[in-house]
């Protein structure tokens, strides 16, 4: 479904390479999660591959279902099936959070050529999915993000993804900054949407969250290029020993 | 336990016990108001073009200073005063007063410190301010560092003499008097002096153009960080007499200089002019801090007395990523009208503007900044506090500007007032013009009273209102306090307190 | 200082060049007036109050020509409401269009009698709002205006009164002056939407007594040539309501200006702006706040949208005098600049004599923000979309100061259209 092919990118303003090569191909109906220390180009994957202003493709390509991403505007990416869960999702005064979903479910069902849904449709949907993640009509009502505590943003993200029902999923970090209990509301969310037809991207540090979203295959990404590709086991094996043995097994 | 209030009355950040010790050590109302008696020389009352002649002529100027000064006068001599701040005094007589006024024992320019006037060295000794070259301990705790200050004591309209000169041409540092570059450096004078604040900038800076008389001169070559901090402190002693000085800093590339300025005067009934034009040139990746504790002769309670102080002040970032940080405490005077600003012309230049200004009694304060935004990436930040008192006015009066070019620049600007008593009056007024869209500028301000539970919590542990007062505005003054040096910072601390004493109750 | 001559002599040049209206309940009004302007005279671009906004077109003797707006693709404005509809065109009452004035409660600006209820308010409230900044265009509508209403309102009225400005003519010059009078406990709605002249010059005089409530909603729709200079002058008793939100899209000059003077205490006045300019725009809001009275509250909220040259100006003060304490002072002014062109100016100031005072301001200024930006569009927003909903948001807070959710949600639908319109 998603197949990265030799990836190079840059910082736009100081021409720092961040990312030297990565090859990357995540099936559909499957898990891959990345995993790797700080500063090894985890969220740059996330953000070039959905279209943030700021970095600079040099070499390689990034496909959905064989359609170039790299070339796509941000919304488009989103239409073509593309989400991305931020590690820091955005607050953005002054616009309800109600606004903000039905405008984004709309604009895609727009783009694809379907009939948008009635502002009730829309409403039944929501209430539910909500219910499922525990936000309230309340945080609803709340301008996007303004004022939510680490959880709800998370969470907030989860209901925008399953309000949206993207094929590809990029999940960064999404487990920082959340306890336990919240941590488990989130997976289970994020494990309610998983099908045959769509595939999930779970960029994370640590392997606790993989207890929780159990991955098919894990990536370790270092100084900007996968450099090992394993089982779940190596999520365990990392957990156990720390970065330090892999990166050295590599040099 | 202690009262109920305990529990929810958070004393502002920055009063600790050791504020707490100092604010209560003080004691006595303006400590510098005695006068030094010693005789002097003055130039005849009022001002025409034979007294700047004469100003010239004392110094030992080149002609080319005279004929500057002379078109200054001219120049000046069909401008206006400006009545736009919000100041209320009478009008000047300028012509009902002294320009120039030397101790006698000056005369035969002194070689060196140790042949100056013991009377003048007892002077400096009793404000607190080192004029022999020793090493100056801070007497703050986790600065056990020895630290030197070379200082430069300017005395009515001469500079009495210079500490640490020697040490500092080693380094390739020049600090002198200003009328000593003039004759001793003039090339570099010609090339900087008016280059920042030109003659024409405004009635007062023209004025000081005309009939200045002495100040510092600072160069620190290329590359250099000055091995100490230089110091000037500028004292009126005569009465009836204006002081101008004139300051210049030249910071070539690469180099950094922290300069202190301190002021005091006697108790005089009458009121005294001093307009003084300070210039700073900054070249590439160079810094220059310069912080200003002003503590002129503020008048009695009344408004009888006190210094009216009109200064013009600019720092111009000429080079790329150069950077200026202006640190004042502005505790004295009568009236005191001044804008140190920043024209933030090389790329990435930055300018800082931190402020305290304290009216009490009849004092009237109009004073903030200029940021002007020229140069692509610059970044200013403004934090002002105002507190007034008694019968005060005190306005902070700033501009910032975006220019079209100044792509991707920033401001914050923050500027709070604080009222004590309903006699006073705080006000804000700032120009904002943004013209292009990629600079981002913020503006906030506040006006609010003393916190009464903090007062009370302050007082149910033994601190008098007066104490209490004291205490919570060096608290609400806390961030710009840390912008000043340390030795600095502990007298700014202490002023804050005399400054507001008779002003609760 | 001295007024400089020029500015005198153009005030008696200007008056020379007037009808002055002579005698009637308001002629010792209209005979103040004009000595006050010739005593200030007329504005120029080095007064202090006019450093950003050059007053030329606003003072000189004839208006520039502006062709009247074509705005018959969209619906009427209110028309949703049922309400009270006045039209002046050109400046000039239309009673053929109108309702029934007399049946409103409504009377017309005249000469016709000797004493009038109005006698005590008409040009009262702008003398008074002249110091210690000087208004001249406002003394000028004074002495010369003979087109406006008169409203006493005693009770609550039932329906909004809508004030609604056509223009025929490519060269009128229009001067309205319209006084307000609410009695205490009364509450009135007042709609405009103009401003229908190729020069307008407004005074609006609202007299709100105690606990009286006065709601104002304008509208200075998309005409694009003509010029436009308002005052609002208010006096406001205790425990009084005022509010009032004007939009303003488009407008080669437009000079809003408002003295409000909270007398009583526990009085609350809240004004709010929204302004969208594009291209050869000026607006500029002026707004002076005064504090007399104990615990009285005020709010002053503006917004601008600005882009491809247009220029934005806020010139807002908070004055608390001596004795007016627990004043609740608010002011905000921010300004988005869409493209490098756009310009924003202002100057908020502070001027406080109290010290039991909770007074603050905060200014921005800054292009739309990326990552909301980026935000929306990963979830699918199309660019314009996103900036639209983005401008919308940031318009929010000026829209809200609308107690009347109705006319708020028509307003913003109002927006909406107009907003993607210059998309388009």
């Amino acid at each position: 479904m998603l197949e990265i092919k030799n990836l190079h990118v840059k910082l736009e303003e100081d021409d720092k390479v961040i990312l030297k090569g990565v090859d990357l191909t995540v099936e559909a109906g499957k898990v891959h999660a990345i995993m790797g220390p700080n500063g090894s180009g985890k969220s740059t994957l996330s953000y070039v591959l959905s279209g943030r202003d700021g970095y600079e493709v040099t070499d390689g390509s990034a496909t959905l279902d064989g359609v170039e991403l790299l070339e796509m505007e941000p919304e488009e990416r989103a239409a073509a099936g593309l989400f991305l869960a931020f590690q820091y999702p955005v607050e953005i005064p002054g616009v309800g959070n109600m606004t903000f979903l039905r405008t984004a479910v709309n604009a895609q069902r727009k783009a694809r050529g379907e009939a948008e849904l009635s502002a009730g449709d829309f409403l039944k949907i929501v209430r539910e999915k909500a219910k499922a993640l525990k936000i309230d009509a309340e945080m609803m009502k709340r301008p996007v993000n303004v004022g939510f505590s680490g959880g709800e943003k998370k969470r907030n993200e989860i209901l925008q993804m399953a309000m949206l029902e993207p094929k590809m999923c990029i999940l960064d970090e999404t487990d920082s900054g959340l306890d336990v209990d919240a941590m488990k509301l989130v997976a289970d969310g994020v494990n309610a949407l998983r099908s045959e037809g769509r595939a999930f991207l779970v960029i994370t540090h640590y392997q606790r969250l993989l207890d929780h979203i159990k991955p098919d295959v894990v990536h370790i990404m270092a100084d900007g290029r996968i450099i090992k590709t394993g089982g779940p086991e190596l999520a365990l094996e990392v957990e156990n020993n720390g970065y330090a043995n892999l990166l050295a097994e590599v040099q | 336990m202690g009262l109920e209030t305990e529990d929810q009355i958070e004393v502002r950040d920055g009063v600790d016990r050791e504020t707490i010790e100092t604010v209560q050590a003080m004691a006595g109302k303006y400590k510098h108001g005695w006068e030094t008696e010693i005789e002097t020389e003055y130039a005849p009352k009022g001002l025409n073009e034979d007294i700047v002649r004469l100003i010239s002529e004392k110094n030992g100027e080149p002609q080319w200073m005279l004929d500057w000064r002379l078109a200054a006068f001219a120049r000046w001599q069909k401008m206006e005063e400006p009545r736009w701040a919000m100041l209320n005094y009478p009008e000047i007589d300028y012509q009902d007063q002294y320009y120039y006024a030397k101790p006698k024992s000056m005369d035969a320019k002194p070689k060196s410190l140790d042949e100056v006037d013991p009377k003048l060295l007892a002077t400096y000794e009793k404000l607190g301010i080192p004029l022999k070259e020793q090493m100056l301990l801070a007497g703050v705790e986790g600065s056990d560092e020895p630290r030197k200050v070379a200082v430069d004591a300017v005395f009515d309209s001469v500079s009495v003499g210079t500490t640490f000169k020697e040490e500092l041409r080693k380094a390739g540092v020049i600090f002198c008097s200003i009328s000593e570059a003039i004759r001793e450096y003039p090339d570099l004078v010609q090339k900087y002096l008016g280059s920042v604040v030109p003659q024409s900038d405004n009635f007062f800076a023209t004025l000081n153009c005309a009939v200045f008389s002495d100040g510092s001169f600072v160069y620190i070559p290329e590359g250099t960080r000055c091995p100490m901090e230089l110091s000037t402190y500028f004292r009126i002693n005569a009465e009836n007499t204006g002081q101008f000085e004139r300051t210049l800093i030249v910071a070539e590339k690469g180099s950094y200089v922290s300069y202190l300025e301190g002021c005091t005067a006697p108790k005089r009934d009458t009121h005294q002019l001093h307009a003084a034009v300070v210039e700073i040139v900054i070249l590439d990746d160079a810094e220059v801090k310069y912080s200003t504790v002003q503590n002129w002769y503020p008048g009695d309670e009344d408004g009888k007395g006190g210094i009216y102080n009109f200064v013009t002040k600019r720092a111009d970032c000429r080079g790329a990523r150069s950077k200026v940080m202006w640190t004042q405490v502005e505790t004295g005077s009568a009236i005191t009208w001044k804008y140190p600003s920043c024209i933030l012309r090389g790329e990435e230049s930055q300018g800082e503007f931190y402020s305290i200004a304290i009216a009490n009694n009849a004092q009237q304060a109009d004073t903030g900044t200029k940021m002007v935004h020229l140069g692509k990436n610059t970044k200013s930040r403004i934090v002002s506090k105002g507190i007034s008192a008694g019968r005060a006015q005190n306005t902070y009066r700033g501009l910032v500007t975006m220019h079209p070019k100044a792509l991707n620049s920033r401001n914050y600007t923050q500027c709070d007032s604080l009222l004590i008593g309903d006699k006073c009056g705080a006000h804000t007024v700032p120009y904002i013009e943004v013209k292009n869209n990629s600079s981002r500028v913020e503006h906030e301000a506040t006006t609010s009273k003393v916190d009464d539970d903090q007062l009370f919590y302050c007082r149910s542990r033994g601190m008098d209102e007066e104490e209490a007062v004291a205490l919570v505005v060096n608290g609400f003054c806390k961030e710009v306090l840390q912008a000043l040096p340390m030795e600095f910072a502990m007298e700014a601390q202490s002023l804050v307190a005399i400054s507001l004493e008779g002003s609760v109750g | 200082m001295a007024v400089a001559q020029a500015k005198l002599d153009a005030a008696v040049a200007r008056l020379a060049g007037l009808d002055l209206p002579q005698g009637g309940w308001s002629g010792g009004a209209r005979a103040d007036a004009v000595a006050r302007l010739q005593a200030m005279g007329l504005p120029a671009k080095r007064d202090e109050y006019w450093r950003y906004t050059d007053p030329t077109t606003l003072t000189a003797a004839t208006p520039v020509a502006a062709a009247p707006f074509d705005a018959s693709d969209e619906a009427q404005l209110f028309d949703a409401i049922d309400r009270v509809r006045l039209v002046f065109v050109d400046g000039v009452f239309d009673p053929a269009q109108s309702d029934d004035p007399v049946a409103a409660g409504v009377e017309l600006l005249s000469q016709a009698a000797d004493i009038h209820w109005a006698q005590g308010l008409y040009g009262t409230l702008e003398a008074r709002g002249q110091n210690p900044v000087a208004r001249p265009l406002a003394a000028l509508n004074t002495a010369a205006a003979t087109e406006g209403v008169l409203i006493r309102v005693t009770g609550q009225v039932a329906k909004p009164i809508h004030l609604v400005y056509l223009q025929e003519s490519d060269t009128s010059d229009a001067i309205l002056h319209h006084c307000v009078k609410l009695e205490e406990g009364a509450e009135l709605t007042l709609l405009e939407s103009g401003p229908g002249a190729a020069r307008f010059n407004q005074v609006l005089e609202v007299e709100v007594a105690d606990g009286a409530r006065f709601h104002h909603i304008r509208i200075q729709g998309r005409d694009h040539d003509r010029r436009l200079a308002t005052h609002i002058f208010a006096r406001l008793g205790a425990e009084s309501l005022f509010k009032s939100f004007t939009l303003t899209a488009n407008g080669v000059m437009t000079r809003n200006e408002a003295v409000l003077e909270l007398t009583g205490d526990d009085a609350m006045a809240h004004i709010a702006g929204a302004a969208l300019g594009n291209g050869d725009y000026h607006h500029d809001d002026t707004v002076f706040i005064t504090h007399a009275a104990e615990r009285c509250e005020s709010r002053q909220v503006f917004k601008n949208v600005l882009r491809n040259g247009a220029v934005g100006v806020f010139q807002g003060k908070i004055l608390v005098k001596p004795g007016a304490q627990k004043t609740d002072g608010y002011q905000i002014s921010q300004c988005l600049l869409l493209d490098e062109a756009a310009q924003f100016l202002a100057k908020p100031e502070l001027e406080i004599y109290a010290d039991d005072v909770k007074c603050s301001h905060g200014s921005t200024s800054g292009a739309i923000d990326d990552t909301a930006l980026y935000y929306l569009r990963s979830r699918g927003v199309p660019l314009r979309q996103a900036q639209s909903l983005l401008v919308l948001a940031f318009l929010a807070e000026a829209i809200d100061e609308i107690e009347d959710e109705g006319i708020a949600g028509e307003i913003r639908l109002r927006l909406e259209a107009w907003l993607s319109r210059q998309d388009g």
